[in-house]
């Protein structure tokens, strides 16, 4: 039972790490119809950037972890957002026309590019660093299961901020604005909707997300590595894809269902936990063959 | 005709850039060692550190007027993989005018490698990487090793261990060459000593989440969390065994005797932590000051670490076979078989008939108050502090 | 300029442009010091852009269209001279034998996706499969010449595991199978002992009727470099699957795949079987992938798990797009390019992910169609010798 409860609570922290991750993807693909891969590595950018905003708040000074903690986070968010508003301005939009192919493979190489240029400018950048850590580490023990207050913390915010993305979404003229770029772009140009600023305020919201699960991943493991971003980003992927792209629910589902994959393949398989990557990646295949664009379809018509 | 001025222009001057390369001096009487470690990723303090070392020797040896040659240092990047590890040899190797090689601290790597150094005929002394297969797992007479090997190590760890009072061990290891020999070595002399393990677990080196092997780990309260492999992996085990409230005495080898290990970690995680690694310290060896001082006006920006005084030895005693026999690499290794007794900054060295060179002293280690200290001088074998579970 | 030029044939002008390039490639090899290779790099950028405005370009093109089949034996007879040249030196042979081999990876690659259109990120992973089946024939006493086709065949049938997915997605989610695949790939082979796991395996040399390639071929007391025997063997290999592309490309298979790549839904009306020819292609790249993976890993001696990784193949990717999708010449110099230059420039072979990845990105934003872009298809050939096509 406590065995159990130790994988749940593993399980639902990676969860809310990847549906933060494939909610950003999902956002990209809804308004402009492409899939920006460089999107884990802008992640890992946005880690870094909030352990260089650790590192700098303790040098002058401030030691108090939650001074630190709010360094972190906002420096990542802002970092992060402007990276992806960036982004989107000088290679997205202007590859808009271009064949799907070209994008894909321009995003791909953006991300090597990112990580290639965190591991060889950043100082010892190939090293993982250690990230501080900033939540309260008081543990409560159930019996033999051990509850640590910073996973609770996370998981907490984790759901926080995915529930203020669907309010966002939902409640809020900006996210009308966003639902209407994502269904229609040329009628909603012709309602007045600023398309170019939308477009750059989507990729800034959806790369702010991937900071904070950036964030979230270097608190929960204490440590960031310039390779985060790839595996990270492929599994956000992966997971927007079983929830169908283009459908914010369905890229939490699919967060969460991954994490589940993990969980099922790591208590299956316990000689070598390393599988669990294996089996999760498996089953994705499996599901694409067996229902090519996810678990909730994409509506999508050609012209022919 | 304008176009035939534009075109003739743009040859002369295409013909001119072409000539730039072909002047040039070259320099005689150089000879080539080549230095080959992991200058980046986790174990680089320690790659670094063997090839300034390593450098060290050959600024020195190329000050001395009484040098033959001059020699020139061709470091490569190991990166701690075995397939860089085989592309720097065969860079190395095939270069003709390199004649020597000191090479590997990552085990993984130099297993990958010896059949290299045997096709391109290249003599190499190992400086860092202790697997016993490297020297005795081959009848490679271009293989040899200045440092000991991982078996004394686990012997002596095993020993000290149980006499200290633990009785029950929980194994985690590496699945390369490396964090397998531990397993194979500490488990064979604890069985031996008395001890319990309870369980073993395989982990590849790059992993990230130690949860589904320490949570069942924790299940069966071990006294001790015995670790095989190197620095990064330990300091990601020994978080989340924190994370998971593990209290067991966490007990490494030789690969994460490195000062990276206790800056990954805070000092009261790294606290009490146990490790053993063969060689005595740098202050204790028999040239130890004179390399310590040495390094230290050469102004490296980074420390020669745990396996420096082993590199700059290996390179000094590579530069005397070249001094003896000249530039050939057929001639070096014949000289290398016959080394018994040669004086070194790490103690007289022998060659065996495998190239294994004999280190007898085998240092325990502790961590206290954030630095690696030697067991004997530690407040915890004087009794002031406690190891974890006693 | 290009009047003077339009009176030479222009097999001749061809012929010139192969010799000087043979002339540069060996002047290039030899150089070892960072500032020589820049400035050679230099000139042929200039020498290079200065072709193009003198029209040696388009009678260069004209030539491959006129006589291909010569054109190919000149190059393939400048590809000796270069071997001879360097025959005693390891390091040349082997960045020339690794060059020939990526260039037929390349070519693979080119049949899945310049030609039809099947994205496929996991040629490493393709590439790594044929290496290890060579490490494991070798190994286990078959015949070591078996290591290459059966390399190729097990690209193929593991190819063929992914076959449904593949065939039934478009776009990003075919990208997300092969990217998964390529991830899985290494993680799989590093958990598995069998298979060597994190250590890798060593791969013994190929045998070829009794002819060890790891021994040094002596004629006399003139020993070669052992390397000498892959780059030959490497120099056949990439001729044949560079025959077999073009044969392919000019039959109506490969008209074929070219529907189906430029509109899935209008080639479909016309009858061309879609999955067929994706399953085809699909497959055909992995065999070819998996062959050369195979003599690769003969020659490295050596085969680990970090040597396929999903950045491996996004290389692999990227010279096929510096190239020019579906044009075999462009795809092998850009081979040559990616190979060569990182090893020489010792000073840029950290940077070089990079350094690939921003250049990748300026093609795509700047030049989309590559280095030697692919023409418009000949439907007729050339009917008189001299004859505009």
């Amino acid at each position: 039972m406590d065995l159990l409860g130790q994988y749940l609570i593993n399980g639902l922290m990676l969860g809310t790490i990847y549906a933060l991750v494939a909610v950003g993807f999902t956002l990209f693909f809804g308004v402009l119809d492409v899939i920006k891969f460089s999107h884990g590595d802008v992640l890992m950018v946005g880690a870094f950037t909030g352990f260089t905003a650790a590192s700098a708040a303790a040098a002058i000074g401030l030691s108090h972890p939650l001074a630190q903690l709010a360094a972190t986070v906002v420096f990542a968010l802002a970092g992060t957002a402007v990276l992806g508003a960036v982004i989107a301005k000088w290679l997205i939009l202007p590859l808009k026309t271009a064949p799907r192919l070209n994008i894909l493979l321009a995003t791909l190489m953006l991300g090597t590019a990112l990580r290639e240029a965190v591991r060889l400018f950043y100082p010892d950048g190939s090293n993982p660093k250690a990230f501080p850590a900033l939540l309260p580490t008081t543990a409560w023990q159930f019996g033999n299961f051990t509850l640590r207050a910073d996973s609770a913390i996370l998981v907490v915010t984790g759901i926080a901020v995915i529930v203020g993305l669907h309010l966002v979404i939902n409640r809020t003229r900006l996210g009308l604005a966003i639902r209407a770029v994502a269904q229609d772009e040329e009628t909603a140009r012709t309602m007045g909707i600023n398309y170019t600023l939308i477009v750059l305020v989507t990729f800034a919201l959806g790369s702010g997300i991937a900071a904070v699960a950036g964030v979230m991943d270097g608190l929960y493991y204490n440590e960031i590595n310039f390779g985060m971003g790839l595996l990270l980003g492929l599994i956000g992927f992966s997971s927007a894809i079983i929830g169908g792209l283009g459908n914010l629910y369905g890229a939490i589902l699919g967060g969460f269902l991954f994490a589940a994959l993990q969980m099922i393949g790591a208590v299956a398989m316990p000689f070598a936990s390393a599988y669990k990557d294996v089996f999760a990646f498996a089953v994705v295949i499996a599901l694409m063959a067996w229902k090519p664009t996810g678990l909730i379809p994409e509506r999508s018509s050609d012209r022919v | 005709m304008k176009s035939i001025l534009r075109f003739s222009v743009g040859a002369v001057l295409s013909a001119a850039l072409a000539a730039m390369p072909l002047v040039g001096a070259s320099a005689k009487d150089t000879v080539k060692i080549a230095f080959i470690g992991p200058l980046s990723g986790g174990t680089a303090s320690i790659g670094v550190g063997g090839r300034n070392s390593t450098e060290l020797a050959i600024r020195l040896r190329n000050a001395d007027p009484k040098a033959k040659y001059t020699y020139e240092l061709f470091a490569q990047d190991d990166e701690c993989k075995p397939n860089v590890g085989v592309q720097a040899a065969t860079k190395a190797a095939a270069d003709r005018k390199v004649i020597g090689g000191i090479t590997h601290y990552c085990s993984a790597v130099a297993m990958s490698t010896v059949d290299i150094y045997h096709k391109f005929n290249l003599p190499v002394i190992v400086w860092g990487a202790v697997l016993p297969d490297i020297t005795y797992g081959n009848d490679y007479k271009e293989v040899h090793r200045v440092n000991g090997t991982m078996i004394n190590q686990n012997q002596v760890a095993a020993d000290f261990m149980t006499k200290h009072g633990y009785k029950t061990w929980v194994i985690l290891h590496d699945t390369t060459d490396y964090g397998k020999g531990h397993n194979t070595y500490f488990s064979k002399y604890l069985t031996q000593d008395g001890g319990k393990i309870l369980a073993t677990f395989g982990v590849t080196s790059d992993q990230q989440d130690f949860t589904a092997e320490l949570t069942k780990a924790k299940e069966l309260k071990p006294d001790v969390i015995y670790f095989g492999g190197l620095t990064p992996l330990g300091v990601r085990i020994r978080q989340q065994m924190d994370k998971l409230g593990i209290k067991a005495q966490f007990q490494g080898a030789s690969g994460i005797v490195s000062d990276a290990f206790i800056e990954g970690l805070d000092n009261k995680l790294a606290e009490g932590t146990l490790a053993f690694r063969e060689g005595a310290p740098v202050e204790k060896l028999p040239g130890g000051q004179y390399f310590m001082k040495e390094y230290e006006k050469a102004k490296f920006d980074q420390g020669a670490d745990a396996y420096g005084p082993f590199a700059f030895a290996a390179a000094n005693l590579m530069m005397d076979a070249i001094e003896k026999v000249g530039p050939n690499r057929k001639k070096v290794t014949a000289y290398l078989a016959k080394v018994e007794n040669r004086d070194s900054i790490v103690g007289p060295i022998t060659f065996d008939d495998h190239g294994q060179n004999s280190v007898a002293a085998i240092t325990k280690y502790v961590i206290q108050d954030g630095k690696w200290v030697l067991w004997e001088d530690s407040e915890y074998a004087s009794g002031e502090r406690k190891l974890a579970g006693m | 300029m290009t009047q003077v030029l339009s009176r030479v044939p222009a097999f001749a002008v061809a012929a010139v442009t192969i010799l000087l390039g043979l002339a540069f490639a060996i002047v290039f090899m030899e150089q070892e010091s960072d500032v020589a290779v820049i400035s050679l790099v230099a000139l042929a950028a200039v020498a290079a852009w200065l072709g193009t405005r003198a029209g040696v370009a388009d009678r260069v093109s004209a030539a491959a269209v006129e006589r291909p089949g010569s054109i190919a034996l000149l190059v393939a007879a400048a590809m000796l001279v270069l071997i001879g040249v360097f025959v005693e030196d390891h390091f040349p042979l082997l960045m020339l034998a690794t060059v020939m081999i990526y260039g037929t990876v390349a070519l693979g690659l080119n049949i899945q996706f310049g030609y039809t259109g099947v994205v496929n990120f996991a040629g490493a992973a393709f590439f790594g499969i044929g290496a290890y089946t060579s490490a494991k024939v070798v190994d286990s006493g078959l015949p070591a010449i078996l290591a290459l086709p059966l390399g190729a065949i097990f690209a193929a049938l593991i190819g063929l595991l992914l076959v449904i997915p593949v065939v039934r997605t478009r776009g990003h989610y075919a990208a997300v199978v092969t990217i998964a695949f390529s991830v899985l790939f290494k993680t799989f082979l590093e958990v598995n002992d069998t298979l060597g796991g994190p250590q890798g395996l060593s791969v013994g040399s190929m045998k070829l009727f009794g002819w060890d390639f790891g021994d040094s071929p002596t004629f006399g007391d003139f020993e070669a470099s052992f390397y000498l025997n892959y780059a030959l063997a490497a120099l056949v290999m990439l001729a044949l699957v560079f025959v077999l592309v073009r044969r392919l490309e000019r039959s109506w298979l490969g008209l074929s795949l070219d529907a189906v790549r430029l509109d899935e839904t209008g080639a479909a009306c016309y009858g061309i079987g879609i999955r067929r020819s994706k399953i085809f292609a699909f497959v055909l790249g992995n065999a070819i992938i998996g062959l050369a993976g195979a003599l690769y890993g003969s020659m490295q001696g050596y085969v680990a798990p970090t040597s396929f990784t999903f950045s491996d193949s996004l290389i692999l990717v990227a010279i096929v797009l510096l190239g020019g999708m579906g044009s075999p010449w462009g795809t092998i110099l850009a081979a040559a390019i990616v190979v060569i230059l990182p090893e020489k420039l010792q000073a840029i072979q950290e940077y070089r992910f990079l350094l690939f990845s921003a250049v990748v990105i300026a093609i795509l934003l700047f030049r989309p169609a590559g280095l030697l872009p692919r023409g418009v298809r000949h439907y007729f050939p050339p009917l008189r010798k001299g004859a505009e096509p």
